[in-house]
């Protein structure tokens, strides 16, 4: 049976779908910023009065036009980052000034004619320099922030050094079983650092012209900017309203916020609407994944049963803290990977360095921990004889064992993506041919973010069309459709009966926001009970009206079903309720509950697994590697929607094959030498492997309606490793540094040859 | 500034506009026309998203001035009817996830399509590697394409 299209399909087909960057406002004026060439350094002086009289200026927004009494620093748990600087500069790029005027032309025109005095500090360029003896320090004073509190193992410390904002640790076991280990192995790997490169831009409209703080923006948790918002410009939460439209790709950058707070300043002081749309350019400079330095220590014994690990993670977290520490959190907790071990001791440091900032990104830490972690799996597998599936099979936890103490069990039967990746990449042939090799990898990360409540309402009209409430946002990944269809099943109706609510905070139940992939296994399970809530309200107006017990009606498109009798319910609830009808309404709830057990305070809503097998074809004379095949797979636990499914895996795992060969920002320093789309290399359609296959698995144990889980982000977690692990598989050398560029293939190949030699 | 009169055919209308010798065919759609189906991501002329067919051939309207428009046929995605075996193909395989390339990824596909009704994989990758998609990993892209072509046949 072919199955719908997706709810967004007529509209995303037709250019209907009406995405923040087409939102225009009557009177709006728009923004344009002046950013740091210099990577660090004080700011002495800033003159913006020749920028004041330019032509179309309306107003200037530097350190001087900050209003007294707010609060011009935005964050995560450290609030560092201004919203113009105020009296130093940290990256190439950090804002200076901004600029509302009657056109962008003319809003970068008074731009460039800002006075600027800026006096250089020594920069830090990379994690090692941030970390030397007597490096310059971006913070001398520490910024506001806070710890969260953690369960059994876990804990975290605020600036634990100077240039380390965070740093998260997670401890279980006893370190003396290294001791009665067979072997130790230490290994380090280096992980590359991405721009999300979503195609819609950073972008808002801000309108403060009336009673009320009214913005339209390209965000994923609408509810956490109203919350920052409110905070910093000491506006009360219920005279803020945020609008998000459709969104045009974010994969972790548009989180909290970017654009908001400057066209926000800019609005109060103009009186006037203002749109601030940030360029591709720009886009590379406001938020991006975080490089990574990790080295993995791990005792196993001679039969290849893991026992120990010890992980020091070193994330790269630019310039301001963003979301660095919750990914910290998950890169140190994530680093041992979905293994049986009897001892655990991570640790996973924020480093500042005056780069761009990074923050969420697809993965979450879970990239770079799987990047290591898959990797080394493999290296001490093939150091010790023992093939690199058996090796995984002998020690990956077991459907609903606990990843941890204190968490929840594992919802995926892990020995079953294995054996299926394998199966159909040919693991077993010994049909092999020169200079190919097989890899595998098992990439995995807690699911449905970390503590997170979710509300949902679901309405029916009169004549029986349904509502439904929440907060996530449309961003590509077909929630709209998954939510859809859990409310049509469950109120017995077709899906094109439901429609999905524009999202408006003043309007739609409070949500954290839309990332963990936790829209189905979270944000799902709200959804599912509003909706038999309502269902049971009908249930029992329609058994009263038609005198028979409630158990004995059902219902299926507006109509009450009881015995042989289909009765329509329009016509019963304007005799109950009077010709203008009513609306049936119900909310649902859903959240982890508190365990004092758990390391990240609740036990992890779901694993969110990716399992990997490739085939890679190495060119020995230019290091060039090739994907003849490439088998990926999600568990969605059950499918909402099969093509959306397959969408997100695909989508993912093409992801990780760009980071795994060839995408990266590169820098000279301190300064971003590819942060434009024709230099940045993505994957196109021409970078697909000969044969691509993706298989949705649905083993039904997701916490989510109908065993459903969460997607999107697993399968990119095991690209990087598989493809380094089919390397050495074909040619025997190890990269530990992504992106394995043919450079690196090749520098290795030579290497390896001289040593033989 | 200096500015030309403009008339060209649009999603087969006859229209006309007075506009400065500089404007960019993109801005021009937008914000004279109400065609926000032209969607703005680089604005380099690289990532496919502006995409519009002039004359049938499809160009990056980002950076194609508008004054190339005058006396042509430009197509955007509100011309594409709802019909369209394209358009129906990349819906209804959802061979789209955020969207903001689909409107250029159609059009693109329509001037493969017109060109070559029946390409092979092989062909249809190298044509569409000119689109970036962010979100899709391509496969399901190339398969709409593949089925436009086959309902092209069939038709």
């Amino acid at each position: 049976m072919n199955e719908m299209p997706r709810a967004d399909a007529l509209d995303k087909t037709t250019g209907r779908a009406l995405y923040t960057a087409d939102v225009r406002l009557p009177g709006m004026l728009h923004a344009k910023v002046l950013r740091s060439a210099v990577p660090h350094g004080l700011l002495r002086r800033i003159d913006a009065t020749r920028a004041r009289a330019m032509p179309g200026v309306h107003a200037v927004l530097t350190r001087d036009e900050i209003a007294p009494g707010t609060v011009p620093f935005y964050g995560y748990f450290i609030k560092d980052q201004p919203i113009v600087a105020l009296d130093r500069v940290r990256y190439e790029g950090d804002i200076l000034a901004a600029v509302a005027a009657e056109t962008e032309w003319q809003a970068a025109a008074a731009c460039a004619a800002i006075g600027v005095e800026i006096e250089p500090l020594p920069p830090v360029a990379t994690i090692e320099a941030a970390l030397a003896p007597g490096a310059p320090e971006l913070f001398p004073d520490p910024p506001i922030g806070m710890v969260p509190h953690y369960g059994e193992g876990a804990s975290a410390t605020a600036r634990p050094q100077p240039n380390v904002c965070f740093e998260f640790r997670y401890r279980m076991g006893d370190a003396s079983v290294f001791a009665a280990c067979d072997h130790v192995f230490e290994d380090a790997f280096r992980f590359s650092r991405m721009h999300h490169l979503h195609l819609e831009p950073f972008v808002s409209v801000a309108d403060c012209s009336r009673d009320r703080i009214e913005i339209w923006s390209s965000c994923q948790n609408p509810f956490p900017l109203r919350k920052e918002i409110a905070r910093m410009f000491r506006v009360p939460e219920n005279r803020i309203t945020v609008h998000v439209p459709y969104i045009g790709g974010g994969f972790g950058a548009k989180n909290n916020c970017k654009t908001e707070p400057i066209a926000v300043r800019l609005s109060q002081m103009t009186g006037r609407p203002v749109r601030f749309c940030l360029t591709m350019e720009e886009g590379f400079l406001t938020n991006t994944q975080h490089a990574a330095v990790l080295r993995l220590r791990t005792g196993v014994m001679a039969d290849g049963t893991l026992v120990a690990r010890q992980a020091e993670v070193l994330l790269d977290a630019g310039a301001y803290s963003d979301a660095s520490p919750l990914v910290a959190e998950k890169a140190g907790y994530r680093a041992p990977g979905p293994y049986r071990w009897q001892h655990v001791d991570s640790v996973c440091r924020c480093v500042m360095t005056n780069t761009a900032p990074a923050g969420p990104f697809r993965g979450f830490g879970g990239t770079q921990a799987a990047w290591a972690s898959e990797s080394q799996i493999d290296m001490i597998a093939r150091r010790l004889g023992i093939d690199p599936l058996e090796m995984r099979l002998r020690n990956a936890l077991s459907l609903g064992e606990p990843y941890m103490p204190g968490e929840s069990g594992i919802d995926s039967d892990l020995g079953l993506g294995l054996r299926l990746v394998a199966d159909r990449i040919g693991w077993r042939s010994t049909n092999r041919q020169p200079n190919r090799g097989l890899g595998i990898a098992l990439g995995f990360k807690d699911g449905g973010g970390v503590n997170k409540p979710a509300q949902a309402r679901v309405k029916v009209s009169t004549s029986g069309d349904i509502f439904l409430q929440c907060g996530t946002v449309e961003i590509g990944q077909g929630v709209k459709t998954a939510l859809t269809t859990i409310v049509a099943e469950i109120m017995g109706a077709p899906a094109h009966r439901v429609a999905v609510a524009p999202i408006n905070t003043d309007s739609v139940p409070f949500d954290q926001g839309t990332n963990a992939s936790s829209g189905i296994a979270v944000m799902g399970q709200a959804v599912a009970q509003a909706a038999r809530r309502v269902r049971q309200q009908v249930v029992e107006f329609a058994a009263e009206m038609l005198n028979v017990s409630p158990s004995d009606v059902s219902l299926d498109d507006w109509h009450a079903l009881h015995g042989a009798e289909r009765v329509p319910l329009a016509p019963l609830v304007m005799r109950h309720f009077g010709g203008t009808g009513f609306e049936f309404s119900a909310d649902g709830f859903f959240k982890a509950k508190h365990d004092p057990r758990a390391p990240l305070e609740t036990p992890c809503v779901f694993w969110e697994i990716g399992w990997a097998a490739v085939e890679v074809e190495v060119d020995r004379e230019t290091g060039r590697v090739t994907i003849p095949r490439l088998v990926v797979s999600g568990d969605a636990g059950r499918a909402l929607h099969k093509a959306a499914c397959r969408g997100q895996d695909e989508g993912a795992a093409i992801m990780g094959l760009g980071q795994a060969l060839f995408e990266r920002m590169v820098y000279d320093g301190t300064t971003l030498l590819n942060g434009e789309a024709l230099e940045y290399r993505a994957p196109l359609a021409e970078d697909l492997p000969a044969e691509f296959l993706s298989i949705t698995q649905e083993q039904g144990h997701g916490p989510g309606p109908f065993g459903a889980k969460g997607m999107g982000e697993g399968a990119m977690l095991p690209i990087a490793a598989a493809v380094a692990n089919a390397i050495e598989d074909a040619v025997g050398v190890r990269i530990t540094e992504l992106p394995i560029t043919p450079e690196r293939v090749l520098t290795a190949l030579h290497a390896k040859q001289e040593s033989a030699a | 500034m200096t500015s030309l009169r403009l008339t060209f055919r649009l999603n087969g209308a006859a229209v006309s506009r007075e506009v400065p010798t500089s404007a960019v065919l993109a801005e021009l759609l937008r914000e004279e026309f109400g065609c926000l189906g032209v969607k703005l991501a680089c604005s380099r002329a690289v990532c496919g998203a502006c995409t519009v067919l002039l004359d049938g051939a499809p160009v990056a309207s980002c950076a194609t001035f508008a004054f190339r428009a005058e006396g042509a046929e430009v197509t955007t995605i509100e011309g594409v009817p709802e019909d369209d075996p394209v358009r129906r193909a990349f819906a209804e395989h959802s061979a789209f996830q955020c969207g903001y390339c689909t409107p250029g990824m159609i059009l693109l596909a329509k001037a493969l399509l017109a060109r070559n009704p029946q390409p092979t994989r092989e062909e249809i990758v190298a044509w569409m590697s000119s689109g970036l998609c962010r979100c899709t990993g391509y496969q399901m892209i190339v398969e709409a394409v593949e089925i436009a072509g086959r309902a092209g046949a069939a038709a």
